[in-house]
């Protein structure tokens, strides 16, 4: 699981517990003028996630690291599908972080008022 | 950046509007979204960022091309009683109406932004109203008596509308919105 949260201009993703080992990932810091938007979308979980390089899947139990797929990569760390945010990001490593969050909508609604409108 | 677009961008901010106007919008989800517009879902997500996002080119969207043709047919109308009879009548366009009715009382209450399209949507049909009705001036709430008046006038289209919309509907809306009009007038 991930904690996101604002802090200044920017977007701080830190993964949480053993999910530091299984994503190889502890904190992602990401200026908030290059985060796009938020959704709250457990169906992602069910589309096919590319070729890990590094991380962790083991299907139904954990999806945690990064994986490539049509050209662009996704950060991963989702147990629970139910409460998955994915956050679109621009100029980035990522193309997307896809992540399970204690509450989903709270999460979109905390980037969305962060995010300035385009 | 990853692939090339593979839809047409525009037909799917479209076909949006009309599953926005439809259901709630915390009622459709990404699935819903990639089952309804044939889009894949990372596509969606790299076009248009969020839900949010594709959500808000549905409304602005709607506002420039349904609700403005809305206005302009409502300018139009010959008979001044039926201002608000057309627009309940023209199925082409009630969507619009739908999509603005929703966004009003959903979104922007708490998305600064839908507020403004709303606002701008509102603006059009306030104004329309306004100068059918002799208050005179262009788009937007005016002051004044007559202004607040064309107010709540275009707000009562929203009303009739949504009465409208009941799978069977207990008023006749058109002919409660000619009623209104002609109410006013008498005053």
């Amino acid at each position: 699981m991930a904690q996101v949260g604002i802090d200044g201009d920017s977007l701080v993703v830190e993964i949480e517990g053993l999910d530091k080992l299984w994503a190889l990932k502890s904190r992602l810091v990401i200026p908030l003028a290059h985060v796009r938007g938020a959704t709250a979308d457990p169906g992602i979980a069910r589309e096919p996630k590319g070729i890990k390089a590094p991380g962790t899947h083991f299907p139904d139990v954990i999806t945690a690291g990064t994986f490539h797929r049509d050209g662009e990569r996704v950060f991963w760390d989702v147990h629970d599908a139910s409460r998955i945010v994915v956050i679109e990001l621009a100029d980035e490593k990522y193309a997307r972080l896809v992540v399970q969050v204690a509450d989903p909508q709270a999460t979109v609604a905390l980037i969305e008022s962060a995010v300035p409108s385009r | 950046m990853g692939r090339p677009r593979n839809f047409d961008e525009a037909e799917v901010v479209r076909r949006a509007a009309d599953l926005f106007a439809a259901r709630a919008y915390d009622g459709i989800s990404v699935d819903d979204l990639v089952t309804g517009l044939g889009v894949h879902r990372h596509s969606l997500y790299r076009t248009f960022g969020s839900k949010r996002g594709l959500y808000l080119a549905a409304l602005g969207w709607s506002s420039e091309h349904r609700i403005a043709v809305l206005a302009e047919r409502m300018a139009e109308a010959g008979d001044p009683y039926e201002l608000l009879g057309g627009p309940l009548r023209d199925e082409a366009l009630g969507p619009g109406l739908d999509l603005l009715l929703l966004a009003l009382v959903e979104r922007a209450p708490q998305d600064r932004e839908v507020a403004r399209i709303v606002a701008e949507s509102f603006a059009l049909l306030d104004g329309v109203v306004g100068r059918a009705l002799g208050a005179g001036g262009g788009p937007g709430v005016e002051s004044g008596r007559e202004g607040r008046v064309a107010t709540g006038v275009a707000a009562a289209l929203l009303g009739l509308r949504a009465l409208d919309r009941a799978a069977e509907p207990a008023v006749d809306a058109p002919a409660a919105g000619s009623a209104l009009l002609r109410g006013l007038d008498r005053r």
